[in-house]
């Protein structure tokens, strides 16, 4: 039964903190290359795009998406999508997909460039080319160079309300059946009458 | 526009049933909090009155009204996430 146990957490576990770390927004400071648009069919993997309702059709199964192309500081690669989430999940409400393609492509820099442009970009999501996802990009903004360090103040926030959140249901539920387990305790079983 | 309706809907769905939970919690603590009052100051005449005096105090409270805040504060959250994202 142990090990019942031990699978069950771990399972738990593994989807919390996955599903942060693909929802909550993450940093990246990168030089962006180019930014193209590409159409894209979302097959078995379309959970990981957006398809967000704002204004088009969103039963329409081919469409088109914009893709920043960037190399990280460590010079590899990172694709990002750049999509509208709209009013959907998760709740970044973005809807200035076009905008952020027109700033993207403003602060391009190749690695010949004689000083090179570095961008922190915010997205959220994950890179993954067996399943031919991407990250999608939520802002992007010039910086300095490429020892930039920012601290994810929104993230700390956030997980600091649902541990606290967590937590006050986890005393109140260890609480309720404490009280059941020791039976009512009232005046009557007192013997204040 | 189906997606913002959604999410008005079953926004305005869910705050109710927190707003009516919390509300709910509240009102029960009070009253347990007026019950233990009532016993504590000795048993002053009759419980129903003095806890429906205490209760009719709470309903006039900032307290009670504090609970607005369930509706107020997600919906604020929302303004200022649509703020940051697409006009800053």
């Amino acid at each position: 039964m142990v090990y019942v146990k031990w699978v069950f957490w771990g399972i738990f576990w593994t989807v919390v903190i996955g599903f942060l770390h693909y929802t909550l927004p993450q940093h990246d400071i990168v030089r962006i290359t180019d930014t193209y648009e590409k159409r894209v069919n979302p097959g078995s993997n379309a959970l990981f795009w957006s398809n967000a309702d704002t204004g088009e059709d969103p039963t329409a199964t081919e469409r088109d998406v914009f893709f920043i192309q960037t190399f990280r500081t460590n010079e590899k690669p990172m694709i990002y999508r750049n999509e509208d989430t709209g009013w959907g999940w998760p709740p970044y409400f973005k809807f200035n997909t076009s905008n952020l393609q027109a700033q993207a492509s403003d602060l391009m820099s190749k690695k010949s460039a004689e000083t090179a442009q570095w961008v922190a970009i915010r997205h959220y999501g994950w890179r993954n080319e067996f399943f031919s996802i991407y990250p999608n990009a939520v802002r992007v903004w010039a910086v300095d160079g490429p020892e930039v360090r920012i601290i994810p103040w929104f993230n700390i926030v956030v997980l600091a309300l649902l541990a606290a959140l967590a937590w006050a249901v986890r005393v109140r539920w260890r609480r309720f059946w404490r009280g059941r387990s020791e039976g009512s305790r009232d005046e009557w079983s007192e013997g204040k009458l | 526009m189906l997606a913002l309706m959604r999410l008005v809907i079953f926004g305005l769905i869910l705050l109710t049933a927190v707003y009516l939970g919390v509300s709910w919690y509240s009102r029960r603590s009070r009253r347990r909090k007026m019950e233990a009052d009532w016993e504590a100051t000795g048993r002053p005449g009759d419980r129903d009155a003095y806890i429906g005096e205490g209760m009719a105090q709470y309903e006039a409270s900032l307290r009670r009204r504090l609970i607005w805040l369930v509706y107020i504060v997600p919906v604020s959250v929302i303004a200022v996430i649509i703020f940051m994202t697409n006009f800053r």
